[in-house]
């Protein structure tokens, strides 16, 4: 048993083509654009070499802490909204009537491209007459705000449509999860008497634990290098009031110029989030996985 | 033995897919049939810029037609991706044998690393005094052209007629005066401007005006070329303006989250009775059947009003748009540059007869039978006594974007006036 | 839980409902409106009147070559995908070997680069080997891209499947690639076409590659499609609209379809039990 399962050339025939793929299309790209962070490049005329220089300017760049503070933000709230995707999946993957119909229904926006998602948002958002604030003015509340121009709001107004772009993304894993459990296990709790919230929360939240800890990291991760409605939306502003990371260095790599720089910028993104992960992978990690 | 043998299996078939793909494709310039390609990428789609595709691809099958020994190989893309892949393009190299370029700032790094020819044989030859004076020397870099510009907009005051008559509203023509107009639309419930300040070139563009009516029409320029400053007391009293604008609530509601787009539709269905944007826009106003006549017919414009007496309403802000570049690299740059040389002979009355852009070549206009608003704006360009480049155009794209940027934090006052002034100076001294 | 609480949850579960559905309704609402209706009447509100020439421009902007292109890059990436990702998964979490933790961390590391890094570097490495304006430079990049997180989703449960199905399989003489497409494969069914559904939404609404690497018409995609309607000045927004609404069509289709199966497959895990 143990000698045909650890034969080297079955894991080499098995894990080698993808290690490879990856190799040659992202690390390599990687390391070139960590090199091309040692460059005074503007992406179209001769390179000239300056040792750490962008990579010192971009730890003092205090707009591309506060940026990286907006990742943040959004990481925490991507996590923490994972509660609710689980609440829901818990609720669909239980053998309540229409859960088929709910649950393919609940997962349509996410085959949405983020064009059409930002255009949606963008009307819901409009300050003259948009969705929400017809809504507001509808309830008596008095001059809503506009919440794509007001610094102060725009960060948490386009939190929302990220957050529910990615509900169906959790969900359906979540859900997938679920139905692995093996229905014998759910029964013999519901014979012993267990209510459907003890069911939930002490045989299939533990027996999930491995997945939801994937999503966690994965939620991080997209968080943190999270780039599309952004851009589409708000285009980072008002005055970088809404600008992440990657925001910012797409801009800088291509608006303003500055390709060296903005590589730096995307290779700290990546040194940031790989910190990151490795401390919530050490928090949430447990002594075995659990098998059934 | 088996599992080397699958092993070395899927390793075959994986490098001869690379392999295969990678041998099918040759993007030689010389074809199997002798022709030599030219390869040519705009940003007019056909979906979005119908006449404007149409008239291209009408050169392209002329030029064809007179060149048989020449192809030309098109790639359309829409304009923000054609900037980025144009960058992408560059950095290894690949630009395509004609393209199209923006003058100024962006054309510079171009420029200086070598990535275009200059054109002054073509300027100096077949388009000898065919363009508007002041259009090409926009693409002038250290004496030599480096681009030949098909467009030339001035951003102007549009307004909508029936509502200024229905508060017994005249055209402004002083700053004070368009203060009346915004409180009296403000006082009767109607939004006074549209803008879109999301985009930011927009708010961009009231700033300038400003600028030039204090300071006269050298002041922003000397700031930018460093033979001024930007701390200069009329740019600073200029953006005291913006903001006393913003303070009457002349700009509609969440202005700085809007996209031009959004500002414009607003106009155009009535919600705002002002909008200063660039004569690009003039078919929605004259001839675009998808605009309901009505409104089209209830249409004007006014040049931006004076300051404080001061300032001349015929300076401008505005500029050539894209223009057409030849790439230094070009393995058929004879090709390419008869090309761009063919190009913008046809395109000048084609362009404005067709498509309703005011070329960057001389048209005359009286033999062309153009809607009256076409011929008031050839007549006023004629008049022109200065036309200011957009300023984000004229700033290189890492100062741009720090304009920009502050143009929007201005409009929110975020900044005060003297904050808005010191960091244009200071991002453009750290450019000297 | 009494009657009241039933009322109470399916009262929530219907609003989501209705906030869920409500894009794909309101988007086909869009797609017969013209501009200024798209941006000035209410987002609900019916268009003044049906424009179906919004499709008509949309068809005869060519979209149909773009559709197939998106069809087989988008299978032809999935199937890559997955196959690689499964097997990599599995020789990660079922075998033994001692450079498994690091490898895994490997291909988490890919996980975490921003794209807008990537597409430069890629760029030129394409051109060298000549892939530049051929689809197979797209789908390698799908699979490349796509792989880790893949990998991620399919690891939770491949930890959890039973090891004494290997061992049985084992002690039957069961080969490990037998093993692995007979008995791994099939049981990884609904995680697999979870996976499925969320490389068929990625590579299908993917552009950023498709633009950089792609130049010749009849190669793109239909996000590309896309991109027809916007202009240097003025955005078609109606014609868009049309574009997404025949985009989603068939995405919607595949996703039914895999969605039935990431319940159909837990019979088989179940029978074991």
């Amino acid at each position: 048993m143990n000698k045909v399962m650890s034969n080297k050339w079955i894991i080499a025939l098995y894990v080698l083509p993808g290690l490879l793929l990856i190799s040659v299309l992202i690390f390599i790209p990687l390391i070139l654009s960590a090199y091309y962070g040692l460059m005074k490049w503007d992406g179209i005329g001769a390179m000239e070499f300056i040792g750490l220089e962008n990579y010192i300017n971009a730890i003092q760049d205090a707009k591309f802490w506060e940026s990286a503070f907006h990742s943040f933000l959004l990481a925490l709230f991507s996590t923490l909204s994972l509660v609710i995707y689980l609440a829901i999946s818990i609720i669909l993957a239980s053998k309540i009537k229409g859960s088929d119909i709910l649950r393919k229904i609940y997962l349509i926006p996410m085959l949405l491209s983020s064009v059409a998602i930002a255009q949606l948002w963008i009307k819901i958002f409009n300050p003259s007459n948009g969705m929400l604030n017809s809504i507001l003015l509808g309830l008596g509340v008095e001059n809503p705000p506009a919440w794509l121009a007001e610094p102060s709001i725009v960060l948490y107004a386009i939190f929302i449509p990220i957050l529910w772009q990615y509900a169906g993304f959790y969900i359906l894993i979540y859900y997938a999860a679920l139905k692995n459990i093996p229905e014998s296990l759910i029964e013999a709790a519901r014979i012993d008497g267990a209510t459907p919230f003890q069911i939930a929360y002490k045989i299939k939240l533990p027996l999930i634990m491995g997945v939801v800890k994937v999503t966690i990291v994965l939620a991080i991760v997209g968080s943190l290098k999270y780039f599309d409605l952004i851009y589409v939306m708000t285009g980072g502003g008002p005055n970088g009031a809404s600008e992440v990371m990657a925001s910012y260095m797409y801009k800088l790599a291509f608006a303003s110029n500055d390709f060296g720089y903005g590589s730096a910028i995307g290779f700290l993104l990546l040194i940031i989030t790989l910190i990151v992960t490795v401390i919530v992978r050490k928090a949430t990690a447990t002594k075995e996985e659990i098998q059934y | 033995m088996k599992i080397k043998k699958a092993f070395a299996t899927m390793f075959v078939t994986f490098a001869s897919v690379l392999l295969v793909a990678g041998c099918s494709s040759s993007d030689d310039n010389a074809n199997k049939d002798g022709k030599k390609t030219v390869e040519f990428m705009h940003l007019w789609p056909e979906g979005s810029s119908k006449q404007h595709n149409k008239i291209v691809s009408d050169i392209i099958m002329d030029f064809e037609e007179e060149n048989p020994d020449v192809k030309i190989d098109l790639e359309v893309l829409s304009n923000e991706q054609y900037k980025d892949k144009l960058k992408v393009l560059s950095t290894s190299n690949e630009l395509p044998d004609v393209g199209m370029t923006w003058a100024a700032g962006f054309l510079e790094p171009y420029v200086n690393g070598d990535k275009f020819a200059t054109l002054d044989d073509i300027l100096e030859e077949d388009l000898k005094d065919s363009f508007v004076s002041g259009t090409a020397e926009a693409y002038e870099i250290d004496g030599d052209t480096y681009g030949l510009p098909l467009e030339l907009n001035i951003a102007t005051v549009f307004y909508n007629k029936a509502i200024f008559d229905e508060y017994d509203l005249k055209e402004p023509e002083t700053f004070e005066e368009l203060e009346k107009v915004v409180k009296t639309l403000n006082d009767n419930g109607v939004a006074p401007i549209a803008l879109g300040n999301k985009d930011r070139w927009t708010g961009s563009l009231w700033y300038m005006y400003l600028a030039d009516r204090i300071g006269g029409v050298e002041v922003l320029n000397n700031a930018i070329d460093r033979s001024g400053s930007f701390e200069d007391p009329a740019l600073i009293e200029a953006a005291e303006k913006v903001q006393n604008l913003v303070d009457m609530d002349a700009f509609v509601k969440g202005f700085n989250g809007l996209s031009d787009e959004e500002a414009k539709s607003m106009f155009m269905s009535e919600q705002a009775a002002m909008y200063l944007i660039a004569t690009w826009d003039l078919p929605n106003y004259t001839t675009n059947e998808d605009v309901p006549q009505e409104f089209r017919d209830s249409v004007d414009y006014f040049n931006f009003p004076t300051v404080d007496d001061k300032g001349d309403m015929n300076s401008f802000v505005g500029g050539p748009g894209v223009g057409l570049f030849v790439a230094e690299d070009s393995d058929v740059k004879d090709e390419a540059k008869d090309f761009a040389s063919f190009f913008v002979q046809e395109w000048g009355e084609k362009s404005v007869t067709d498509a309703g852009v005011i070329p960057a070549t001389k048209v005359d206009g009286e033999s062309l039978d153009l809607p009256q608003m076409y011929v008031d704006v050839l007549d006023d360009l004629n008049a022109a006594s200065n036309i200011t480049l957009f300023a984000d155009v004229q700033m290189s794209a890492d100062v741009a974007q720090v304009h920009l940027d502050m143009i929007q934090s201005l409009f929110g006052e975020d900044s005060t006036p003297e904050d808005f002034a010191k960091e244009h100076e200071d991002a453009l001294s750290t450019e000297e | 839980m009494g009657r009241i609480g039933y009322i109470l949850l399916y009262f929530c579960l219907g609003i989501v409902a209705v906030f869920q559905i409500f894009p794909i309704i309101w988007l086909f609402l869009f797609s017969l409106k013209d501009n200024s209706e798209i941006f000035t009447g209410s987002p609900f509100a019916l268009p003044s009147e049906f424009r179906w020439e919004n499709y008509v421009k949309v068809w005869e902007g060519g979209i149909g070559g773009y559709f197939w292109n998106s069809i087989w890059i988008t299978g032809v990436a999935i199937i890559f995908t997955v196959l690689l990702a499964s097997m990599a998964t599995f020789a990660i979490t079922r075998m033994r070997w001692k450079l498994s933790g690091p490898v895994l961390g490997l291909f988490m590391v890919g996980l975490m680069i921003p794209i807008h890094s990537a597409i430069i570097p890629l760029f030129s490495m394409f051109l060298n080997v000549n892939l530049i304006d051929n689809p197979w430079s797209i789908v390698i990049t799908y699979t490349a891209y796509n792989l880790p997180i893949t990998m991620m989703i399919l690891l939770g449960f491949y930890y959890t499947l039973p090891r004494e199905i290997e061992e049985a399989a084992i002690i039957d003489g069961c080969s490990i690639h037998r093993m692995f497409f007979r008995i791994i494969l099939p049981m990884t069914m609904p995680v697999m076409s979870t996976t499925v559904i969320i490389n068929m939404i990625y590579n299908w609404n993917e552009f950023v590659f498709v633009n950089t690497f792609i130049s010749s018409d009849k190669y793109k995609t239909l996000t590309v499609g896309i991109q027809n309607f916007i202009g240097q000045y003025m955005t078609d927004w109606g014609a868009i609209g049309a574009t997404l609404i025949i985009s989603v069509l068939p995405i919607l289709i595949a996703f039914i379809f895999f969605s039935n199966k990431v319940v159909e497959g837990i019979s088989s895990s179940a029978v074991k039990g």
